[in-house]
């Protein structure tokens, strides 16, 4: 199958997306009102009790909106569709085509993704003018920041694939699927950064963890609190976890085809 | 007119349906307990994480803010139990299912609320275990007065909860896409509420107590419960109390209101 396809897909996704002018309107808004409820409250926070974990406010409030910023990216989840195809039925139609499903799912999560980042524009101008923003410390630091919100991207996508493929054993997964969005809001540090968890062993497993390559690592990295000596490690600890969810997704799927085609659903 | 003993069979008949539905869908049941349990739980852990980390929260400790959600959950569950449908009025008068609705005998709102397949009271059961918790950590004393004042709190918040949600319903009858105002007010009754009202500037204080009074759900109350003066000194006391006036003004506010866009629904037949 030739690449042109996929690019078109992705395109196609892109476009589709800007038809949806209301839904950018109401998702900055919804951006603006949380990050005015947020540094309110960090705020009053570190008024009363002074900085905790090596995160001066002006970093925390950074932090927050970068964080919300991310949730429009990540929460695309373009593997929704695959959801609707098995539910309907109309996978068995697809597995004829000459595409690969789960590529072009990659491909229209892709395109979906790419006018996320748009609506990120005036959200993260907007913000500015309710919160003083940090730039990121170096040249070095945002190269790496991009390159860790791409690795995530691609965690993510593995993670909203995997559970969307699990449709073909059982229909209940939307519930489910919900249960882990926010379970991985609380473990990734996009509601509260991972440095204000209990020190010792339960940071260090939620730093470490899948969910950490989603956010904790580019916001730290931003920050600052992932310095240049560890940009190595913590990039390599998300290809890790990209490859572990990459290959369960991909064997995952493989069964799943299987089934479909051998039973017949 | 229909008499009241008709409401009340189709509504026990509605009841009996949604048991017989959750017998057979038990899987799906549980998933939904599951979830109540996630989303609560995550947004107390949250708290949980950051109060022990930060301490004070404008003089309120963990186990204040805790107890301010607790409360705020069990007026809001008991509201969902009972007035959940109400936020279908918007997708009904859009897909026109509502149109339906007005033909039949039984009030239109009540038919909005009484359809089967309206959530099933467990989290309001979840909230109830949840708020005896904060009410223990905050050694809350169980005074014939402190009884009082959590019973008419909670029944004042669950119609408070209703009738801002059956207004924003009923401009639906005006406005097709009310998604972002949705959206907002959501944000304001169960995001901005987790805090003390006295964080924030004036603007909020004036729209979470004034114009969506969600504050009298669990901060006013909450003051008197926990005496916290600091807060009694920027705000009256008596705000504590008055959750059941504010939620019979809102009633009667948004039972009209919704009268008026029914009317008007009728009246242009559009």
């Amino acid at each position: 199958m030739r690449l042109e396809a996929y690019v078109e897909f992705a395109k196609r996704a892109f476009s589709r997306e800007g038809t949806y002018r209301f839904q950018v309107f109401s998702r900055v808004g919804s951006v603006l009102l949380r990050v005015f409820l947020l540094a309110t409250l960090w705020t009053n926070l570190y008024r009363a009790n002074g900085e905790q974990a090596g995160i001066p406010l002006h970093s925390m409030l950074t932090y927050v909106v970068l964080a919300l910023l991310l949730d429009i990216v990540y929460g695309v989840n373009g593997a929704y569709v695959v959801r609707e195809k098995i539910r309907e039925g109309t996978i068995a139609i697809d597995f004829m085509r000459p595409i690969s499903v789960p590529l072009y799912v990659f491909s229209d999560t892709l395109g979906q993704t790419g006018f996320a980042l748009l609506q990120c524009v005036p959200a993260l101008v907007l913000s500015a003018f309710l919160v003083h923003l940090d730039g990121p410390p170096s040249v070095l630091a945002f190269v790496a920041f991009v390159a860790a919100v791409a690795i995530g991207f691609v965690v993510n996508y593995f993670i909203d694939m995997i559970m969307a493929t699990m449709t073909f054993w059982t229909m209940e997964i939307f519930g489910i699927q919900i249960m882990v969005q926010f379970i991985a809001s609380l473990l990734s540090g996009s509601l509260v950064p991972l440095y204000f968890f209990p020190q010792g062993a339960i940071q260090q497993i939620l730093l470490n963890s899948p969910f950490a390559t989603l956010y904790n690592v580019p916001l730290s990295i931003w920050i600052g609190k992932i310095e240049p000596a560890q940009y190595a490690a913590a990039l390599g600890l998300q290809l890790f976890w990209a490859t572990v969810f990459g290959s369960f997704a991909v064997w995952l799927w493989s069964v799943g085809e299987r089934k479909v085609v051998i039973q017949g659903g | 007119m229909v008499s009241a003993a008709r409401y009340w069979d189709a509504y026990k008949e509605v009841w009996r349906l949604n048991v017989l539905t959750l017998m057979e869908y038990k899987a799906n049941f549980f998933i939904w307990l599951l979830f109540t349990l996630v989303y609560h739980g995550v947004a107390l852990a949250a708290i949980w994480v950051i109060l022990t980390k930060f301490p004070s929260l404008n003089g309120w400790q963990r186990t204040d803010v805790f107890f301010l959600y607790a409360l705020w959950m069990v007026g809001h569950t008991l509201n969902n139990s009972l007035f959940f449908m109400v936020g279908d009025v918007p997708d009904a008068v859009r897909e026109g299912r509502f149109d339906r609705m007005l033909v039949r005998p039984l009030d239109s709102l009540f038919q909005i609320m009484a359809q089967p397949g309206q959530n099933f009271p467990d989290d309001f059961f979840v909230s109830i275990i949840v708020f005896g918790i904060a009410a223990a950590l905050v050694h809350l004393q169980w005074t014939p007065l402190v009884a009082l004042l959590v019973v008419m709190t909670i029944l004042s918040a669950a119609v408070i909860d209703g009738a801002v949600q059956l207004v924003v319903a009923t401009l639906s009858f005006w406005v097709i896409r009310l998604d972002a105002l949705r959206w907002v007010v959501m944000s304001l009754e169960n995001d901005f509420t987790r805090f003390p009202l006295s964080m924030y500037n004036r603007a909020v204080r004036i729209i979470l107590g004034y114009v969506f009074p969600f504050a009298f759900m669990n901060y006013f109350p909450a003051t008197v419960l926990l005496h916290k003066t600091a807060d009694a000194a920027q705000f009256n006391p008596a705000l504590g109390w008055m959750a059941p006036l504010v939620a019979a003004i809102w009633a009667a506010g948004s039972l009209t209101f919704w009268r008026i866009g029914l009317n008007r629904y009728q009246g242009t037949g559009s």
